[in-house]
């Protein structure tokens, strides 16, 4: 009963305040109506709490403080900003301030920050290569024999001379173990090339992998990382699901799909309806490729992953078309502001 | 791989619901991609891996399912009926080259009668995506699709001399094969001819010349096993690619050969009629060793991160025919022709384990202490270019790192892209990727054409990446940071055309991100910017960077709306980030005195500067613009400066009596020395 009581005493005085505006006079009316000291609404309801009993008193008086600093507040703010239109220079605070450009990271960068920093808490380092690369590295050495089919899928560009544009980051696998004695951990992000383009491909676009090579390595070791990549790159929530796959340069290989990262694996446009995403390529590294790295599989084993930037991107920030990273449309770009720096 | 439901059955025994074997194939690594029903039966899309041909065919698929524990594998139901007459006495086949074609295989069917396959064949070969011809074209797909074997049958009597040659192609060679065009051969391809003439690309496709048609009574049905490279390198230069190229290329089983050829003789028999002559013409019926593989389940299990139980190990590599014989911890396989993939002890771990399934293995992370990482190569200096962008207020863009030539060309006239000579693509995408960008300008100037068309008041992009030099044969990759300003500058009541010193600024901003100090603008003389309005910067005497508007040529190239200022600065002049040590804050007040000075235009304002500060005592602080004016009472080769000159002592407080001495003596200096003038 009393509470509604000061319900309706709340209602009245806003509407009081609404009606009167920021004329000084009406607002200075509504004051002495409901904060007035001798006759205000506010003190009748401090004198009605004298004859509540004992149940009741302690939660009218709350609620009754609440509505005090209620008018109170808003009885101030009013009489001020009723002051401030009555100068005739008043600046008008709603027009927009000259404000400086605020620059903006592309998309993929922010992406690969991201998962830069997951994989660096986790001890591994960051590596790079170049972006033009021989045969040996680019497929030689990754287990991808000379006139094999495997190549077929990496649609290769070729320069003049003979050399190639890195069609994957995995020449950088093994440049690291060529050069860096295990333990190994590195991520490698990095721009590759591949002969394709349409709403899903572009000739150019980003990976990241990874590379663990140590002692005592298991696939076991490598479900637990990917699994917390992706719970901390997108959603505790996702499943992870490890598919049986073939790459030339793992040995078990694995395909990696995570539920959908829109509807949580009900089915939904983004997922085809089916619920999963693929996201990940990954396995053991091959005791080839070991070898061809002077590594004895014998001593050390290890795991390698990798996944398109891009496309991570494109999940992440809901894009449509891959190509649309790479048209330079600023008013795309600018979409990022304030995201990630 | 499209496959029909009942005709996996075929191949196995038990009943496993639809629902489940496509799951269990899935997760065994034979992905189910699509299925939907036909009838009674079911179309399923399996993606199957390029190193697996051997499941690239129903029974290949039945056995996958086996092992992954639904129904057992059938045995083939061989057999067949031969007639008296003799196949060597009807043909005769020659393996010129043993290496291109380790096994050839042929029997000969007489009295066949052509027609068309009867409903349940033709439905069969349609739900596979391959269309029906006549039954003796389709006896053989069909075999194909069942067991993955590619099968070839002539008619008989239009193979010259009734013989099989297999050889290279001679030069000059053409031949017409059954799609109706006409091919020229070449010295590697390998070739089955008959006495005369090319009747098949091997391992391709046959040729119009032996063709099956009405006429054809007697046929030579040939199963070889040819060698994967051979065929791939034939049907790459031949643009050629079919059923049996895809599986000959991936590696097809030298028992198979044999077996499919009585398979798809006996179909024959049952479709079309006729006998088949005795015995099989097979160049080397003799099989290589069988390799044998010897892993330890402790190895596994390290290898795995969990124990897998010897008897589930044992099924599963049963199952696959690679007969398991244990020994103590060890288990030895043997390769079956079937399985040219399995060479190591991780390839078998891999059996293993896709049907034990990866869903069953514990998640553990690695568990040794790790040191902290970092970034490493050119990823540092890279991060510092991208903040920096970010930091002077541009849009972080990516384009194109292959080029226009064209736009490659006009954008590579300056002394930072003159490190070396273009690098041009040998397969290009497009005619406008077809070469490695020298300047990063040639794609980002591209791009900020595009947005002024598409009607933006204003661009500022920025980009950070790799540039390409051929240099000493050899490719060199070095990084650069390109900006694209054009368009208005300023706040919304503020707004004004972008001009070079908007652009110097944020190069200027750039450079203190950088840690570029001790850098001199010059006028630029490269054709890359207007003559006029643009700047080389130099540290020491090496060109680190260039800025100013892009010459009208490549302007015009890409078709800009408005003039465009750019910039390109070379990553490698950045210095490594500077310790900050604190100075102490001044406690003495300054002087501050402005000095309008009216000189020549070819009195540069560093050159003012560093004359009016030579002028000044070791106390005079700093000099700073304050307005520059030109027109009405100034000369037409002259400009009035104003400068702010700030006085100050260290120790203590200056009086305005030794200000002004020192203020008149600078002045009177430079009048003396640079014949300037003051207001």
């Amino acid at each position: 009963m009393a509470s509604e009581t000061l319900e309706r005493a709340r209602q009245e005085f806003l509407a009081a305040l609404e009606a009167a505006g920021s004329d000084p006079d009406r607002l200075e009316a509504v004051r002495v109506r409901f904060a007035g000291r001798r006759s205000g609404l506010v003190r009748e309801l401090e004198d009605a709490l004298k004859t509540l009993g004992r149940e009741e008193k302690p939660g009218y008086g709350k609620a009754l403080n609440e509505l005090k600093r209620l008018i109170e507040e808003k009885l101030v703010q009013a009489q001020a900003l009723s002051a401030a239109s009555q100068r005739p220079d008043a600046v008008d605070v709603t027009l927009p301030g000259r404000r400086p450009p605020l620059g903006t990271l592309h998309p993929v960068t922010l992406v690969r920050r991201e998962i830069e920093e997951i994989f660096l808490r986790m001890g591994y380092s960051v590596a790079d290569g170049p972006e033009v690369e021989d045969d040996w590295y680019n497929f030689e050495a990754l287990n991808f024999p000379p006139d094999h089919p495997a190549r077929d899928s990496q649609d290769t560009f070729f320069l003049k001379g003979g050399l190639l544009l890195r069609t994957h980051t995995s020449p950088v696998q093994i440049r690291t173990m060529e050069t860096t004695p295990p333990p190994i951990r590195v991520v490698i992000p990095g721009r590759v090339y591949r002969c394709d383009s349409d709403i899903r491909h572009t000739p150019m676009f980003h990976q990241v992998e990874g590379l663990v090579v140590d002692e005592g390595i298991t696939f076991g070791h490598l479900k637990a990382t990917l699994e917390a990549f992706v719970h901390v790159l997108f959603d505790p929530r996702l499943k992870v699901r490890f598919r049986p796959s073939f790459f030339p340069f793992t040995e078990p290989s694995a395909e990696v799909d995570i539920t959908c990262v829109l509807c949580l694996g009900k089915g939904c446009p983004m997922c085809s309806g089916g619920g999963w995403i693929e996201i990940l390529g990954a396995g053991m590294v091959d005791p080839r490729v070991l070898r061809a790295c002077k590594l004895d599989p014998e001593r050390v084993s290890g795991f390698a992953f990798g996944c398109g930037l891009d496309r991570v991107a494109l999940l992440k920030y809901r894009l449509p078309d891959l190509r649309l990273l790479f048209s330079g449309d600023e008013r795309l770009l600018r979409q990022f502001e304030g995201v990630g720096r | 791989m499209r496959l029909s439901l009942a005709w996996l059955r075929d191949h196995l025994e038990g009943q496993t619901p639809a629902d489940e074997l496509a799951e269990r194939l899935t997760t065994a690594g034979m992905n189910v991609e699509l299925r939907e029903s036909a009838g009674d039966d079911e179309i399923w899309d399996i993606d199957v891996a390029a190193n697996r041909p051997d499941a690239m065919n129903h029974r290949g698929l039945a056995r996958e399912a086996a092992a992954a524990g639904c129904g057992t594998l059938k045995a083939l139901a061989l057999g067949l009926a031969e007639s008296k007459v003799k196949a060597g006495e009807l043909a005769k086949v020659t393996v010129e080259d043993a290496i291109g074609c380790p096994r050839y295989c042929a029997r000969v069917v007489r009295g066949v009668k052509l027609g068309a396959s009867p409903a349940w064949l033709a439905e069969r070969l349609e739900r596979c995506g391959i269309r029906p011809i006549n039954n003796i074209v389709d006896a053989s797909n069909y075999v194909l699709l069942d067991v993955g074997q590619p099968l070839h049958a002539f008619d008989l009597a239009r193979l010259n001399g009734h013989e099989i040659r297999v050889r290279r192609a001679r030069p000059g060679e053409l031949i017409t094969t059954l799609d109706g065009v006409e091919r020229a051969l070449a010295a590697e391809d390998l070739v089955i001819a008959d006495a005369s003439r090319p009747v098949a690309v091997a391992g391709v496709m046959g040729a119009a010349n032996s063709e099956i048609g009405p006429a054809t009574k007697d046929v030579l049905i040939e199963s070889a096993y040819f060698d994967g490279r051979a065929v791939r390198g034939t049907a790459r230069r031949l643009g050629l690619k079919t059923e049996a190229s895809h599986r000959f290329e991936r590696g097809a089983d030298r028992a198979m050969a044999r077996t499919a050829l009585d398979l798809a003789a006996a179909l024959i028999v049952r479709l079309a009629g006729g006998e088949i002559a005795a015995g099989v013409l097979d160049s080397n019926p003799k099989l290589p060793a069988a390799r044998t593989i010897e892993f330890s389940l402790a190895r596994l299990a390290a290898f795995v991160g969990r124990e897998i139980p010897a008897e589930f190990a044992v099924k599963v590599l049963t199952a696959l025919e690679l007969a398991p014989r244990r020994a103590g911890d060890a288990i030895v396989c043997t390769v079956p022709p079937h399985r040219g993939d399995l060479e190591l002890p991780e390839d078998i771990y891999e059996e293993v384990l896709r049907h034990f399934g990866y869903e069953n293995v514990p998640s553990v992370l690695p568990a040794e202490a790790v040191k902290p990482g970092a970034r490493l190569g050119s990823w540092p200096l890279t991060e510092r270019g991208r903040d920096a962008l970010a930091a002077v207020g541009a849009a972080e863009a990516f384009t194109y790192a292959f080029v226009a030539e064209e736009a490659e060309t006009a954008t590579a006239a300056s002394p930072l892209a003159q490190r070396g000579a273009p690098v041009e693509l040998a397969n290009p995408f497009s005619a406008r990727m077809a070469v490695m960008r020298r300047s990063v300008l040639a794609g980002l100037a591209d791009a900020a054409g595009a947005n002024l068309r598409g009607g933006a008041e204003r661009v500022f992009l920025g980009e950070v990446g790799r540039v390409f030099f051929a240099r000493d044969g050899n490719v060199v990759e070095e990084e650069r940071l390109a900006l694209a300003l054009g368009g208005k500058v300023g706040a919304w009541d503020a707004v004004r055309a972008a001009d070079f010193l908007d652009l110097k600024g944020v190069v200027e901003g750039i450079f203190a991100e950088l840690g570029i100090t001790d850098a001199a603008w010059r006028p630029a003389t490269c054709a890359l910017l207007a003559r006029g309005e643009g700047a080389e910067i130099v540290v020491g005497d090496r060109v680190v960077a260039l800025a100013g508007r892009l010459a009208d040529a490549a302007a015009t190239l890409f078709e800009l709306p408005a003039p465009l200022w750019v910039a390109e600065v070379d990553l490698a002049a950045a210095a490594s980030q500077p310790a900050v040590h604190f100075q102490p804050l001044p406690r003495f007040p300054a002087v501050a005195a402005d000095l309008t000075v009216r000189h020549k235009l070819a009195l540069t304002y560093a050159e003012l500067v560093a004359a009016v500060r030579a002028a000044g005592p070791e106390w005079l602080e700093a000099v700073t613009p304050v307005v520059q004016y030109r027109g009405e009472g100034v000369a037409a080769d002259e400009v009035k400066t104003t400068l702010r000159l700030v006085y100050r002592q260290r120790e203590r407080s200056l009086t305005q009596e030794e200000v002004n001495e020192a203020h008149f003596a600078l002045m009177d200096r430079l009048a003396r020395e640079l014949g300037v003038s003051f207001q």
